[in-house]
């Protein structure tokens, strides 16, 4: 399919027609930090950023959401599911959180399929963003996650200078864009976003040499790092783990949760909901009569690197696309490129 | 249908174990779902009692592949809210879910059965299938231990399973009362071993207990000679879906609930034992 181009003037245009079908989420700037919010005018949109706060994950697996109600009478139950039809486009996501999101489909709609995961992501429309400015903690080249994009999208915008290339990845994606009347992209087109993302390529400060992972999960699980990171001083100039879990809840690819119920005070109704649980948090893989698997810092903060690493339950599912909103939110400034640095002597 | 919803299930019969312990035989009021119900040993069920969550709780016996039958001891929240309940009551249940014990690879073979406390539980449907299937099937050895003899379940069936032919039992506690007739070891359950009949040659280990337990005993059979990959083990970890996705009993690369819960010692050896 041909791709277009859009004047960066004109994006109006695209919203306007995206607001037709859908609700329109995409990131706005409210402070120091970009985050993914609803957009109902072109204001409030801003392309140009690096990185968000919460990845997207959270529109097709939220924070916290209610599975279904129940009443109960006479000792008796009835369950009534909650549906989630909303059809929502999401715009300007970057290609480390496409990735991420093609591995959360791949976890959630494998060959036992989560309801709830499954009904929010086919009402999805995927407007991404290839990157033209890397966020001071990204690698996401090192991880091949991006900075541009192949697969995943309906629509996908590259920043040419005063315009936007347009290439369109689904069918979906083309009747979105017909009949705007739009310029079909020239060559010139494509070799300016060949060169932006040349240029983009260098201006990494971060990096992980992902061929150091397979022998780090193989050879090093018992490496002193863990031990320093878990209840020493650190790595690298880090501070030891506080076990906080902020980590888990901004990685793109962490699907861990826990399910509770939420009861009337008539003790007669309720809600079962599940919100993001932490692999970091001491609670979650204890049992009764004072075990737990994993009690030690160190055993948490290795289970959680190691399964960035690829080597979970998860699988690949669960690994690490490189967008660095660890790093970022670290109180300890725990740098998880740093600590593969350390182990592999990089 | 949904995947978390539960069906509701109506408790028929409840068979004291002991203080704290009971068997629960349960059945769906939906004739449909009951005739469609089938499982193995091995497998387990998410029960539900609303307003206090959910727990994943091992079918303590198979009949007719129909029948849930679970045995529950009171020890946590759910665990705490179903020993409550009376006959008559409903409960919320979801399964069976996980892969159940390798039954087939027990023909012709001498069969050690190694339990500790609650973990008897998901093995006396072992025992009833080699009761049940018995000229296919070598020796076959139970090795149980529990705290006192309190804490020991099915105490009414130690008499059949010593009546099955070509078959021993032994049963140990770790600390007896004074008063106490019970006629059994003391000892962990791993002090069982020496007197052991069951040799390493053509012969598999079932292990269920306290995972401290299963490491020891699966550690012990190592050096007296049993391989590896002879000797299964039934895992404990916390669950919140059954189904694989929320991630909380991962062990290593699996998830107990959906790969497991019993596993091949050798596939999952390097994670049980702490670093």
């Amino acid at each position: 399919m041909k791709a277009l181009t859009i004047e960066k003037s004109n994006l109006n245009l695209l919203l306007q027609r995206f607001l037709e079908e859908y609700r329109v989420f995409g990131p706005i700037k409210p402070g120091s930090d970009s985050t993914f919010d609803e957009i109902k005018t072109i204001k409030e949109l801003h392309l140009d950023y690096t990185s968000t706060v919460l990845p997207p994950k959270k529109f097709f697996h939220p924070p916290q959401e209610t599975l279904f109600s129940f009443n109960i009478k006479n000792g008796k139950f009835t369950t009534k599911a909650i549906r989630y039809d909303d059809k929502i486009l999401l715009w300007g996501i970057h290609p480390c959180d496409v990735n991420a999101i093609i591995k959360l489909d791949k976890f959630f709609l494998d060959d036992i399929s989560d309801p709830y995961y499954k009904s929010r992501r086919k009402n999805t429309i995927i407007v991404a963003l290839n990157c033209v400015e890397p966020s001071e903690n990204s690698f996401c080249n090192s991880m091949n996650t991006g900075p541009y994009l192949n697969e995943g999208y309906d629509l996908l915008m590259t920043d040419i200078g005063t315009k936007y290339l347009l290439e369109i990845g689904t069918k979906i994606g083309k009747n979105l864009v017909e009949g705007l009347k739009l310029k079909t992209a020239n060559e010139t087109d494509y070799n300016e976003k060949e060169k932006r993302l040349k240029l983009m390529e260098k201006k990494f400060k971060k990096s992980m040499n992902k061929s150091w992972l397979n022998r780090i999960v193989r050879e090093n699980t018992d490496h002193e790092v863990w031990l320093d990171l878990g209840e020493r001083g650190g790595v690298a100039n880090s501070f030891p783990c506080l076990s906080c879990g902020s980590c888990t809840f901004v990685c793109p690819t962490c699907y861990c949760y826990d399910i509770y119920d939420i009861m009337d005070l008539s003790l007669k109704s309720g809600t079962r909901n599940r919100e993001l649980d932490s692999c970091q948090l001491v609670e979650y893989a204890a049992v009764v009569h004072n075990e737990n698997f994993r009690r030690d810092r160190k055993d948490r903060i290795r289970h959680w690197m190691m399964c960035k690493f690829g080597a979970a339950a998860g699988g690949m599912n669960s690994s690490c696309v490189g967008c660095g909103r660890c790093i970022h939110v670290c109180p300890s400034k725990i740098d998880i490129t740093e600590v593969a640095k350390t182990i592999r002597g990089g | 249908m949904n995947l978390y919803n539960p069906q509701i299930g109506v408790i028929k019969k409840i068979k004291p174990e002991s203080s704290n312990t009971n068997t629960y035989t349960i059945t769906f009021p939906d004739s449909k779902l009951q005739k469609d119900f089938s499982s193995k040993p091995g497998q387990f069920m998410m029960l539900n009692i609303f307003g206090a969550g959910e727990s994943a709780i091992s079918l303590s016996d198979i009949v007719n592949n129909s029948s849930i039958i679970t045995t529950i001891r009171g020890v946590g929240t759910v665990t705490n809210a179903i020993i409550s309940l009376k006959e008559g009551d409903y409960i919320g249940i979801r399964g069976p879910y996980g892969n159940g014990w390798p039954l087939d690879h027990i023909k012709d073979k001498d069969v050690l059965i190694v339990a500790g406390g609650m973990g008897i539980a998901p093995l006396r449907s072992v025992i009833n299938h080699i009761k049940n299937h018995r000229k296919d099937i070598g020796h076959l050895e139970i090795l149980y231990g529990a705290r006192t003899p309190d804490d020991m379940i099915f105490n009414y069936e130690f008499e059949k399973w010593r009546r099955i032919k070509n078959s021993r039992l032994e049963l140990t506690v770790d600390s007896l009362p004074i008063e106490s007739q019970f006629e059994c070891q003391l000892g962990l359950v791993t002090s069982c071993f020496p007197r052991m009949k069951t040799k390493s040659r053509n012969s598999i280990v079932f292990i269920c207990g306290p995972e401290i337990m299963m490491r020891y005993a699966a550690k012990c059979l190592e050096t007296i000679g049993f391989r590896n990959n002879q000797i299964y083990l039934s895992l404990e970890r916390r669950m919140k879906c059954g189904i694989g996705k929320c991630g909380h009993c991962q062990v290593g690369l699996k998830f107990v609930c959906k790969d497991g819960p019993v596993f091949n010692y050798s596939d999952i050896k390097p994670f049980i034992h702490p670093l």
